[in-house]
């Protein structure tokens, strides 16, 4: 029988643990949508992080923080934009370079704010609805950008189905070649969707050290971003199917860490490369299954050149 | 002399944005730079260490090109290299070969080990069409964490009290030293590999279905030719050269098994194919300019207390600037 109160503090600490990677995701997912691959989150990611903490360290305001975040992660994508949709360069190339530059630049500029102590986002305790046994403490008493990242992917899942610019991103990462002669400026619309998801990766790295770890250390992503990249996948671009995924591959992140604390027999390194073989067989389950039916955008990772076929 | 233009100006914008990273954290990029230049050249270490850093650099350089060739891009070197490491380990530590017989075998499992974990995301691909760069790119944090997990655990040595090493290697393990220096055997034996495959592509069929594959993969087609074969290939062929640089790095420089056995050489390896626009002999000259990076990173960081990390924002620049230049020529 396990212990309620034990599993109700794994539930809570599931939630915490996903919501970076749910910023990720909802970020990627929009770009994807939009037909360009971004690789790059692992350098978004630990560029939000480090610029959320020195903003807030030198500012003494964390949510500033939350927004250089997502600054420093649309200037990032940005340039990802710029090659993806201007040069029309290798999508993954360019990705994986921003990784490099991004734990190179962090780890270059980040180094003097190593052990120090910025101001943080806080848990609010919901009145009423937090003092209910176990729900209380699995669903209301999270920090306020938890609850927004939930409200997050209602909202994006309305503008992606329900909005005309949904449409037109939906539409310009199946067909851009339809979209075009039906007047959508396609590269516009990629630019939009890349800085966007930019900024909620960047938000992502932000909520990392600011409401998760509260610490700077350099490369303290370590591989989420690479996660994120196959929870998009699995959750078949979907926003709303990325809130459980979030949740999930949080859920193995503090398991893994509860074990090795509990000192079960399990590997703490074994456990570490677990993520990344679940990822390997999502991709694979993925191809396998022909990936129309997960919901890939048909031009997802091709630049658009107008007049050319493939 | 027009193909030199790209990467030498990609080189220069590098050397300017990182010049001006230098300046906003207080240091005069001139003086940076020229103290990483004549620590790198004027003295016997210098130039020791410089070949120290090329020597996987050439191998892992080659470990991309190889499959670039064929259109495939290898981001695995890193994990290659680690998985050839381990093997290397395990056979210099466990196997109680005969002297004369230590080396070959180290290098002959290292290569097979390289080969295959590279086969996994070959077959993958060929089989399932499954993103190279992605398989690869996850199977580097697999191989790191069972080389971490073994360290940590089944290899940890008798004699390191509590760190994350195995014991160290018997003499006839390690790979003879010259000069006093660190410099070592492994750099002659990437030279002669560099200067081998640029035959093999050059001068064979094999050589010749590679570059047909990846040039126009159609002509290849009605020439005959087993594109998914040729993946296959191509890719392992690459994994070998990096478990090959694992073994030259635990051999001639480690001396023993332990975590971050590689700063990044499999990484580095893709700027270093793509200055050398995949060509064998090339590799050997923009390995050593990478390799002069790492030394000059190193002098930045004794001198300067500079991050190691400024070498990676020099990669992804160097890249990303090659990959401008050359999408604006398209043009």
């Amino acid at each position: 029988m396990i212990d309620p109160g034990l599993l109700a503090s794994l539930l809570a600490s599931s939630i915490r643990a996903g919501t970076p990677l749910l910023y990720t995701t909802l970020g990627e997912i929009i770009t994807e949508r939009s037909g360009v691959l971004n690789l790059g989150l692992e350098g978004i990611m630990i560029t939000g992080a480090f610029t959320g903490f020195a903003v807030s360290l030198l500012t003494g305001n964390p949510w500033l923080g939350v927004l250089f975040g997502g600054i420093a992660g649309m200037v990032l994508a940005f340039v990802h934009a710029f090659f993806s949709i201007t040069l029309k360069a290798n999508q993954s190339i360019t990705g994986l370079m921003l990784v490099l530059l991004g734990l190179g630049i962090t780890g270059f500029l980040g180094r003097n704010y190593i052990g120090e102590v910025a101001f943080y986002i806080d848990p609010v305790k919901i009145p009423v609805l937090s003092d209910i046994p176990y729900i209380g403490e699995i669903l209301f008493s999270h920090d306020p950008l938890a609850y927004i990242a939930v409200l997050l992917a209602a909202i994006l899942w309305f503008i992606l189905f329900r909005t005309r610019y949904g449409l037109e991103i939906i539409a310009v990462g199946e067909k851009p070649e339809a979209a075009d002669s039906m007047g959508v400026n396609v590269d516009r619309v990629r630019y939009i969707a890349t800085l966007l998801g930019g900024f909620l990766v960047g938000v992502g790295g932000a909520y990392l050290s600011l409401a998760y770890a509260k610490l700077w250390t350099e490369g303290m992503t370590a591989g989420r971003g690479w996660i994120c990249l196959a929870l998009v996948i699995f959750s078949g671009w979907m926003p709303q199917r990325a809130v459980l995924g979030a949740y999930l591959f949080g859920g193995l992140d503090v398991l893994s860490f509860k074990l090795q604390a509990a000192g079960v027999g399990v590997s703490y390194h074994l456990m570490k490369m677990v993520p990344y073989v679940v990822t390997i067989v999502v991709l694979l389950f993925s191809v396998i299954r022909k990936r129309v039916a997960f919901g890939a955008p048909a031009a997802l990772g091709v630049p658009y050149i107008r007049g050319k076929k493939e | 002399m027009r193909g030199l233009i790209t990467p030498v100006l990609s080189i220069a914008a590098s050397l300017v944005v990182v010049g001006i990273l230098l300046a906003a954290i207080g240091i005069n990029p001139v003086e940076a730079y020229i103290a990483m230049f004549t620590n790198s050249f004027t003295s016997k270490f210098g130039l020791a260490e410089l070949c120290v850093k090329t020597t996987p650099l050439i191998l892992t350089g080659l470990a991309v090109a190889i499959p670039l060739r064929a259109g495939l891009w290898n981001i695995g070197a890193e994990g290659q290299l680690y998985m050839g490491a381990f093997a290397a380990s395990v056979i210099a530590l466990y196997s109680n070969l005969p002297g004369y017989a230590m080396l070959p075998a180290m290098f002959l499992t290292a290569a097979v080990f390289g080969m295959a974990w590279a086969a996994i995301p070959a077959v993958l691909k060929a089989r399932f069409d499954l993103n190279e760069i992605l398989s690869t790119l996850l199977l580097n944090y697999v191989a790191i964490h069972w080389v971490e997990y073994m360290v940590y655990g089944p290899m940890r040595g008798r004699e390191v009290y509590n760190f994350p090493y195995t014991d160290l290697f018997p003499d006839a393990a390690t790979l003879p030293r010259f000069f006093g220096t660190r410099f070592h055997l492994g750099f002659f034996i990437a030279i002669l590999i560099a200067i081998i495959i640029y035959y093999v592509i050059k001068k064979t069929h094999f050589g010749f279905s590679l570059r047909i594959v990846g040039a126009n993969p159609r002509a290849a087609e009605y020439a005959g030719i087993n594109r998914q074969r040729m993946i296959v290939y191509s890719m392992m062929l690459g994994g070998m050269f990096a478990g090959i640089a694992g073994m030259i790095e635990v051999s001639g420089i480690q001396l023993r098994l332990r975590p971050l056995i590689s700063t990044g050489y499999g990484y580095a390896g893709i700027p270093v194919a793509l200055l050398a626009s995949g060509n064998p002999l090339l590799v050997m000259v923009s390995a050593t300019l990478f390799g002069f990076l790492y030394v000059g990173g190193s002098v930045l960081q004794t001198a300067y207390s500079v991050p190691v990390a400024i070498v990676y924002v020099f990669h992804s620049l160097i890249v990303l600037f090659i990959i401008a230049g050359q999408s604006l020529r398209r043009d």
